[in-house]
């Protein structure tokens, strides 16, 4: 990984001294570095796991009317608690050059990329998680005529500071209907179609034994599809996709020789101050990794593709406590329904300033399973028979979100917000059992003057379960342009009686962001997206630096 | 334009034909049973001392609040129902999904158990050590227990263990068989058939009454054990003394004695420990 380095100032350097001779180029980039000074904590039991942490990432872009390239240092030897040994390290993990000629971009280097809603293919980067899990080889892509579009790639996958061996190739074409048929487009309809293929190619050298006796012989190719369409007439869409894997016996669905599958409809309106959502989706063995080497597979490293949470990404600390981890291996049903309505301003419900309400439903639940031995999963066999309609007998996750934002005067802004969970702490973190939550949130700004704002949040998390009751109060006071202090603490009331405390002072000034703060925070799930990481209590000094440039 | 698209097309049809790989249901398996030599040592080369077949070490690093920790004990007994003595399976509460018990549940955890966990750098459970070389999930075990067994062993190890009173009086034997071993001796106090409560994989209900055998209790000798050191054709004997401690059912207890250095596990021997009324 060091090596490619040097081999990238190097080509920088060529391609900078080229670039600066052309007219049109520009260069850009960010620097992100979130440090911690950690103190060992005996109230939450954090550890001092070191001196001085950091997360740093430095991004450089360069761009022209023919060629882009950029790279990304990350400096992670002494990383934020609460991620693997592997991923401690520091280098150029990402290198790439991509050119623009006529209808075709060749990227080579790495890059991200994502198929349809990403149920067989999606590379991406998200920091607070620690996923990186960008391909390093090649891609094309096409647009032989307008409206259509062809992708084509190969590479290995990134998985920390190495290079998964298993090699992942894959094609996507997508066509925009509304592009060829002029009538499409004149009545505002718009019809999409587009489909997908991934490879994934391991000589793997992995001996998995069923027994002292017998080993699996284990597939060198695992194939996926992906068909969708979507349709758009108006304020109405309605989308479609449909995925399928080949047998793919791993670690994480105990080593079953089975198709996976992932269905998804969703339909939604807005216009007219309503907006309205609804998705359903069945999952079942869609777990899909570039490494057969359990060590490396477990956790959330090296997958290839990712299924969406049909959930809501909460934002609200005490709403956060239990989110929801989509189930690959094992599959599920999910719904999420979500109704929006803006009461216009001056009317009786509106009032002066008008009035937003949001109510969102989400459902998770097993699909149907038919062990063939019981209730065991059995290696080398199918594993299940499974009824594609049919539930199966728990629900992971049940959650009604409803949210009112109302304006109650010139200066004052109010959010209430009433969260009601059922959590299957068991499915999700592999511990607990059933959690219920009753969730009261309040959230308040008020604007002193164009220069001051004061806001404020309390929220109230009741459960008879794990460790019962929560409260958090935060203040905020912003001083534009530059100034924000924030204090909070969340307080476990029920069983620990520990104060999560956390001050925090930030400084804007042109495209530099400081951030400074001392706190405790809590060990628990992390979250985006359906994907989590188990987070470790720790408290210290914290000091967060972004610029862009 | 009609016709490059018809080969775009053919082209791609051929590489999803070229990566089909299904494997029909009876061809999922391949014969490799793992080869127990008899039991008599190997024959010596001339002028070497009488040669002997290693014993391996796993150490299973495992917890009573992970759901996952019962299908690796089935590995581990599957293990040893082929290898039988040629594999020691040490069960380590350590690390986070241990538990350290209440007034109401028994505790398995120990805090030797939180060291070793920290030491190697483990991250998640189940896990496990073969002869102390890298973490292994359980579904890697097999592979590497035969791996192991298929190396020669530098040093014959025998243990005794006698209870007499409230003092388990320890004796290992060693005798150097090939070559130089430079490492530590530890010795670790094994109990088998504690019932206490296990969490279940797969969504089934916790167990309260779940036997867990192998359980480490105590390092006899500390955390990392004792300096040793033997050449090819020594003898070498330690003895060592334990009190017996109340919450131990003396009936089924065991030492486990092994040798290790930087290069893993030497050799490691497990005897049960006789009582004397």
């Amino acid at each position: 990984m060091k090596r490619t380095l040097t081999y990238l100032l190097a080509s920088l350097c060529v391609l900078g001294a080229e670039a600066w001779e052309r007219k049109g180029v520009t260069f850009s980039g960010s620097i992100q570095s979130d440090m911690l000074v950690p103190r060992r904590d005996s109230g939450t039991g954090a550890e001092k796991t070191g001196s001085f942490l950091t997360n740093t990432y430095a991004d450089l872009l360069i761009q022209s009317q023919y060629i882009d390239a950029g790279a990304r240092l990350e400096f992670l030897s002494y990383p934020l608690p609460g991620f693997e040994k592997d991923f401690e390290g520091w280098g150029v993990p990402h290198f790439w050059m991509k050119g623009n000629i006529g209808k075709a971009e060749l990227t080579v280097g790495t890059f991200y990329e994502q198929f349809g809603s990403g149920f067989i293919l999606r590379t991406y980067e998200e920091r607070a998680l620690g996923i990186d899990n960008a391909l390093l080889g090649g891609r094309v892509v096409v647009k032989p005529v307008k409206g259509v579009t062809l992708k084509a790639l190969s590479g290995v996958q990134r998985r920390y500071w190495e290079w998964n061996e298993a090699l992942i190739s894959g094609a996507d074409a997508e066509i925009g209907f509304d592009e060829f048929f002029p009538a499409l487009q004149k009545n505002g309809t718009d019809i999409t179609l587009g489909g997908s293929w991934v490879n994934k190619y391991e000589k793997s050298d992995e001996k998995v034994y069923l027994s002292p006796t017998y080993r699996l012989r284990l597939p060198k190719f695992v194939n996926a599809w992906d068909v969708r369409a979507s349709f758009g007439r108006g304020p109405w869409n309605v989308m479609g996709e449909y995925a399928q894997k080949s047998d793919d016996p791993s670690f994480a669905n105990g080593y079953i020789y089975r198709k996976g599958s992932a269905a998804m409809l969703s339909g939604s309106y807005s216009g007219k101050g309503l907006s309205v959502l609804l998705q359903a989706k069945r999952s079942e063995n869609m777990s899909f990794k570039s490494t057969s080497d359990v060590s490396k597979a477990i956790g959330i490293s090296s997958a290839i593709n990712h299924l969406p949470a049909f959930t809501q990404d909460q934002t609200y600390a005490l709403a956060a406590i239990y989110p929801y981890a989509t189930q690959l291996a094992d599959g599920e049903w999910a719904y999420q329904a979500e109704v929006g309505y803006n009461f216009k301003r001056k009317t009786p419900l509106g009032g002066r300033y008008g009035m937003n309400v949001k109510a969102n439903l989400s459902y998770v639940r097993a699909i149907d399973r038919q062990f063939y031995d019981g209730d065991d999963l059995v290696q080398q066999t199918n594993g299940y028979t499974s009824k594609f309609f049919k539930w199966g007998d728990d629900t992971y996750y049940r959650s009604i979100d409803i949210t009112l934002s109302r304006k109650l005067s010139k200066a004052f802004k109010l959010n209430l917000m009433y969260v009601n969970q059922r959590y299957n702490q068991s499915v999700v973190e592999g511990h607990g059992g059933i959690v219920h939550t009753n969730i009261f949130i309040a959230d308040g700004k008020y604007q002193f003057s164009p220069k001051v704002t004061l806001r404020g949040e309390l929220q109230y998390l009741r459960t008879k379960e794990d460790q019962g009751d929560w409260a958090y109060g935060l203040l905020e006071l912003s001083l534009v342009p530059h100034w924000m202090i924030t204090v909070s603490d969340m307080w476990n009331c029920g069983e620990t009686k520990l104060h999560y405390y956390q001050g925090l002072v930030t400084y804007n000034v042109g495209q530099h962001r400081i951030q400074a703060g001392y706190g405790r925070t809590r060990a628990g799930l992390n979250c985006s997206g359906g994907v989590c990481r188990m987070v470790p209590a720790y408290t210290g000094w914290t000091l967060s630096y972004n610029f862009n440039f | 334009m009609l016709k490059q698209y018809t080969y775009y097309i053919l082209a791609f049809a051929c590489l999803l034909l070229a990566g089909c790989d299904r494997i029909a249901e009876d061809e999922r398996l391949i014969y490799e049973p793992i080869v127990m030599e008899d039991d008599q040592d190997d024959i010596p080369e001339e002028g070497k001392p009488e040669q002997t077949k290693r014993v391996v070490l796993l150490e299973d690093f495992t917890g009573q609040r992970c759901t996952n920790c019962p299908k690796a004990t089935d590995v581990i007994e599957q293990l040893q129902e082929v290898c039988g003595s040629a594999l020691v399976a040490v069960g380590i509460h350590g690390g986070p999904l241990a538990f350290a018990g209440n007034a109401r549940t028994v505790g398995l955890k120990i805090d030797i158990g939180d060291e070793y966990y920290t030491h190697w750098n483990l991250e998640y459970q189940p896990v496990g050590l073969v002869n102390r070389h890298a973490p292994l999930s359980y579904s890697e075990w097999i592979d590497a227990v035969k791996e192991e067994l298929a190396k020669p062993a530098p040093l014959r190890l025998k243990g005794t263990a006698v209870l007499e009173g409230n003092v388990i009086a320890i004796s290992i034997d060693a005798q150097g068989t090939n070559g130089t071993v430079d490492g530590k001796l530890q010795v670790w106090l094994l109990e088998d058939g504690i019932k206490a409560l296990q969490l279940m994989p797969d969504n089934k209900p916790a167990d309260q009454e779940y036997i867990h055998n192998h359980v480490l209790r105590t390092a006899v000798n500390g955390t990392w054990g004792e300096d040793f050191s033997i050449k090819e054709g020594e003898t070498v004997q330690r003895t060592m003394a334990l009190d017996l401690e109340p919450k131990w059912n003396r009936e089924q207890l065991s030492i486990v004695a092994f040798v290790y250095n930087d290069q893993g596990v030497q050799q490691a021997a497990k005897t049960k420990v006789e009582i004397i009324e």
